[in-house]
């Protein structure tokens, strides 16, 4: 008899230890899937960013040619010591054909063709401004920096391979022989790309920039940030603090969080539709961007609001009334600055998700080929993230490496919102018990 | 002995549609501590919230009958609320301080109501409140630090500073110790004794013996019905009703 | 009692505190009556058992004493709970002082000479019977919580007050008959007196009994034996 009781005991043990072994078990398989799923994220963000900074990053820089130039003033049609305006006024042509010719021997227009083709189409444009701003040169030789042709950026970076016939190849044999002269003589120099912040858009890679893309970006944010802010914060104390609680608000609840949802190429179309063909403001302009934006980023700015406005304990209110504050003052003196942080927050993250939209602003005509900077909201101008897409788009291989040095541009703006968002929560956000 | 401060006749209460309080008739004499007692969710918080018409604030509460300061109804809707709350002013459950510094939790209210013009005025106000509310000693060298900082019962005390600031008639008090330890308790219930020479106090607790120690007056309410009222030593001695008596020696439910 | 309180526990101690009040009133009356009897029968022997069984009436005492002492501050009884504590105080303090009137009784049986007068014997029997019957009573109206029966006792004491007076009037009848008697004589006026003691301190009772009950202490004077107010 006590046996079986000895053994049904053993076994009662037993069980009681398999179901605590099995407990912990299950615990340690979920830290592992957790951990797991966790290291994979970031494995994905490791080859994201990895990618795009091995494709992007040399795009920082430009390959520049050493050429020698002797500013002749019989050429340039101007006498020795002219004045700015006559040297603005001068025909740089002659100058520079003659400049790029003396960089190698040519034996017939052909190959003169083909040296040219290797400096920068705005060589004539660096020759003329070196002297603008320096008009001591004239009647000088002096050593100039001249950017290379694409081409020759992406072979002296390495991109372009050389092994390939020459019949399939953008560069000619001789081109090549060219390069490696110059590489010889120690000519070919790397430099900062400053074209690459500070041009517009441009067929040829190695003079596009993303100057107009950021002013058009900036602008763009700038009017749905002014447009938004105002609009969403108002309607939220509107609705959380002074609404009536009852159908027709929990209806306009419901639809703001549904508007939240509306995919962002819906708010395109309807910006096309009133803003464009009803009121006939101008295509392609940030103003226009701004506006669209500012329409999809409202529900994403109200909903955090209203999050961080129903945060202030209710307690707060209350004791604001006590002393005989009226609801007016209990909500502006003290629930709206403590839902500042929060309100605050939200707004940043919501025009960080506004920067990086593309799809309503294709439908708004921000995708047209603008080379200019835009200098009023009004202009026609490009954004960060339909540059991106623009030049994903492009044949040459130099656009390849702008448009991802485009998207760290556009990824490290994002980056530096979201700290700034996280900062001010954490820096001004009180704390009760 | 005492004049009637506030009066009560036949108020009912109402959230939406549930009743929560019915036919109240309460007298609370002036200068005097009135304590509430009763089972949670009996109406005696409700019955405060009416004193200073803090109910307003909830859109589904409806509020019959009549409530008289000094024989002023204050459920007319002549009447500003913001006036009658600068005369009845409340302590919470929760200490509340604002998230300010303990000169700005202070001088709020006297802000808004266009007290103390100068500052002068101002600091007069704010240190008479703190000593009135016996914390002055305690804080007077960091009045700019946060009132968030201060503990549980200095918080509390805080409070009724702030509720002193505008110079009220009624100080309602909703359970102010409930979140205190014994020490802080004592510390405002020995407040209590001292403000009643100058303030109408009403109490909310659900501690008896903190109703015997603190109040001259007891309510009983049970399911929103006031049952019982009478003198705070006859409740606890010798009550008329059973419901009272079984409620005050543990016998409920 | 209504209902029962949320608290077991509470329940239990008070009941626990209301059966030794109970306890010690049926010892403390016990104790009455074996005394009367010893004075009635002149019966030295059962004075040593008399005066033991107060000592186990005091532990009674003490042992209330703390059980009220636990409650006070374990519970911090209100209302008729405070009542019933404070009540059972008293009462075990009025029913002390009867085991010590009684004891002291038993011990004037000692000097005693066995032939007492008939009548004046019959006198102490009368009260002392009184005394054990308002005892008994104001017990039982503490046991069923019956107010009138508290305040019959209360009313009752007149009687008590007014048997006294006539024993007292017999004990000295017997003084006077005879100067050798003064020593037995002065010891049975002690044993009267003792007697109108004990109703004063079972009147006490039945007052306590009564705030208990209602709350309030009974009003108007004390009842007093009509030959001595005169």
């Amino acid at each position: 008899m006590w046996l079986k009781e000895l053994l049904k005991n053993i076994e009662k043990n037993m069980t009681k230890e398999k179901r605590l072994k099995k407990r912990h078990n299950a615990e340690k398989r979920f830290r592992f899937y957790g951990l797991a799923s966790i290291f994979l994220a970031l494995l994905f963000v490791l080859i994201l960013v990895q990618n795009i900074f091995s494709k992007g990053s040399s795009a920082f820089m430009k390959t520049a040619i050493n050429v020698e130039v002797f500013y002749d003033p019989e050429l340039l049609g101007v006498k020795n010591g002219a004045t700015k305006d006559e040297i603005l006024e001068a025909d740089f042509f002659d100058i520079t054909i003659e400049t790029l010719l003396k960089t190698f021997p040519t034996n017939n227009l052909d190959e003169e063709n083909q040296l040219i083709d290797l400096f920068t189409t705005d060589a004539e444009l660096e020759i003329k401004n070196a002297l603008i701003n320096n008009s001591n040169l004239l009647g000088k030789t002096v050593s100039l920096e001249i950017t290379s042709s694409d081409d020759i950026d992406q072979l002296h970076k390495g991109n372009y391979p050389r092994d390939l016939p020459e019949e399939r190849r953008r560069i000619s044999n001789f081109q090549l022989s060219i390069y490696d002269n110059f590489l010889e003589n120690k000519k070919i120099i790397k430099n900062f790309n400053n074209y690459f912040f500070k041009n517009g858009d441009s067929r040829d890679p190695e003079i596009a920039g993303i100057g107009g893309a950021l002013v058009g970006s900036f602008y763009s944010i700038l009017i749905c940030l002014l447009l938004s802010f105002p609009i969403a914060v108002l309607a939220s104390i509107y609705l959380e603090e002074f609404a009536p609680k009852n159908k027709i608000t929990d209806f306009i609840e419901i639809n703001i969080n549904n508007l939240a949802a509306v995919p962002s190429i819906v708010y395109g179309l309807l910006a096309l539709q009133i803003l464009l063909a009803t009121i006939q403001l101008p295509r392609s302009t940030p103003l226009v961007a701004g506006i669209t934006l500012a329409l999809m980023t409202l529900p994403r700015i109200i909903i955090p609001c209203r999050a961080s406005l129903k945060a202030v304990p209710p307690s707060i209110r209350e004791g604001a009334l006590a002393v005989g504050a009226s609801k007016f003052q209990s909500v502006f003196h003290h629930v709206v600055p403590l839902a500042l942080p929060g309100t605050l927050s939200g707004t940043i993250i919501g025009l960080a998700q506004a920067l990086g939209e593309t799809a309503p602003l294709i439908l708004i005509g921000m995708v047209a080929f603008v080379v200019d900077i835009p200098s009023t909201p009004i202009d026609p101008s490009s954004s960060l993230p339909v540059q991106v897409y623009l030049w994903s788009e492009s044949a040459e291989r130099g656009f390849v490496e702008k448009t991802s040095a485009t998207i760290m541009m556009l990824l490290s703006f994002l980056i530096v919102m979201n700290f700034l968002a996280v900062y001010l929560r954490q820096k001004f956000e009180k704390r009760w018990n | 002995m005492s004049d009637i401060k506030i009066k009560s006749k036949n108020l009912n209460v109402y959230y939406g549609n549930k009743q929560a309080l019915f036919d109240v008739n309460l007298d609370l004499n002036e200068k005097e501590v009135t304590a509430l007692i009763g089972p949670s969710g009996c109406g005696k918080s409700t019955f405060i919230r009416c004193i200073n018409r803090m109910n307003d604030v909830i859109d589904i509460c409806k509020v019959t009958g009549n409530i008289e300061i000094d024989g002023i109804e204050i459920n007319s809707k002549e009447l500003d609320v913001v006036s009658l709350r600068e005369r009845v002013g409340m302590v919470f459950q929760k200490p509340n301080p604002f998230p300010k510094s303990i000169y700005d939790n202070i001088s709020y209210g006297p802000k808004i109501h266009g007290k103390g013009e100068s500052k002068n005025e101002l600091d007069e106000i704010v240190e008479n409140s703190l000593r009135k509310a016996a914390l002055w000693e305690e804080v007077k060298d960091r009045l700019n630090e946060p009132g968030t900082g201060l503990s549980g019962g200095q918080q509390q005390r805080l409070c009724i500073a702030r509720a002193i600031s505008v110079n009220p008639e009624v100080i309602l008090m909703d359970e102010p110790c409930s979140a205190l330890d014994p020490i802080a308790t004592a510390k405002i219930e020995e407040l209590i004794d001292e403000l009643k020479k100058t303030y109408t106090i009403v109490i909310v607790t659900h501690s008896m013996a903190q109703a015997v120690r603190v109040s001259q007056k007891t309510g009983f309410f049970h399911l929103g019905k006031l049952i019982e009222v009478g003198k705070t030593e006859k409740i606890f001695k010798n009550p008329d009703n059973k419901m009272t008596q079984d409620y005050i020696t543990g016998r409920f439910g | 009692m209504s209902n029962e309180h949320t608290v077991k526990s509470y329940e239990e101690e008070l009941q626990h505190l209301t059966d030794s009040v109970i306890k010690m009133g049926s010892l403390t009356e016990t104790q009455l009556v074996d005394s009367m009897d010893a004075i009635i029968k002149v019966d030295k022997d059962s004075i040593d058992k008399i005066i033991k069984s107060d000592e186990e009436i005091n532990k009674f005492r003490s042992k209330i004493d703390t059980q009220i002492m636990t409650l006070l501050v374990k519970r911090a009884p209100m209302a008729i709970d405070l009542r019933e504590t404070i009540s059972s105080l008293k009462i075990s303090q009025d029913l002390e002082r009867i085991g010590d009137l009684s004891k002291s009784n038993a011990k004037k049986v000692k000097p005693l000479p066995l032939d007492l007068p008939e009548e004046l014997l019959s006198n102490l029997k009368r009260l002392g019977d009184l005394v054990i019957k308002q005892l008994n009573d104001v017990i039982d109206s503490y046991v069923n919580k019956n107010f009138d029966k508290a305040k019959d006792v209360w009313e009752k004491d007149e009687q008590v007050d007014d048997l006294t007076y006539i024993a007292m009037e017999s004990v000295i009848e017997f003084l006077s008959k005879d100067k050798k008697n003064l020593d037995f004589s002065t010891h049975l006026i002690f044993a009267t007196k003792n007697l109108e003691r004990a109703g004063d301190h079972i009147t006490n009772i039945a007052e306590s009994i009564c705030y208990l009950i209602k709350g309030e202490y009974l009003k108007g004077n004390r009842p007093k034996g009509k030959v001595i107010q005169e």
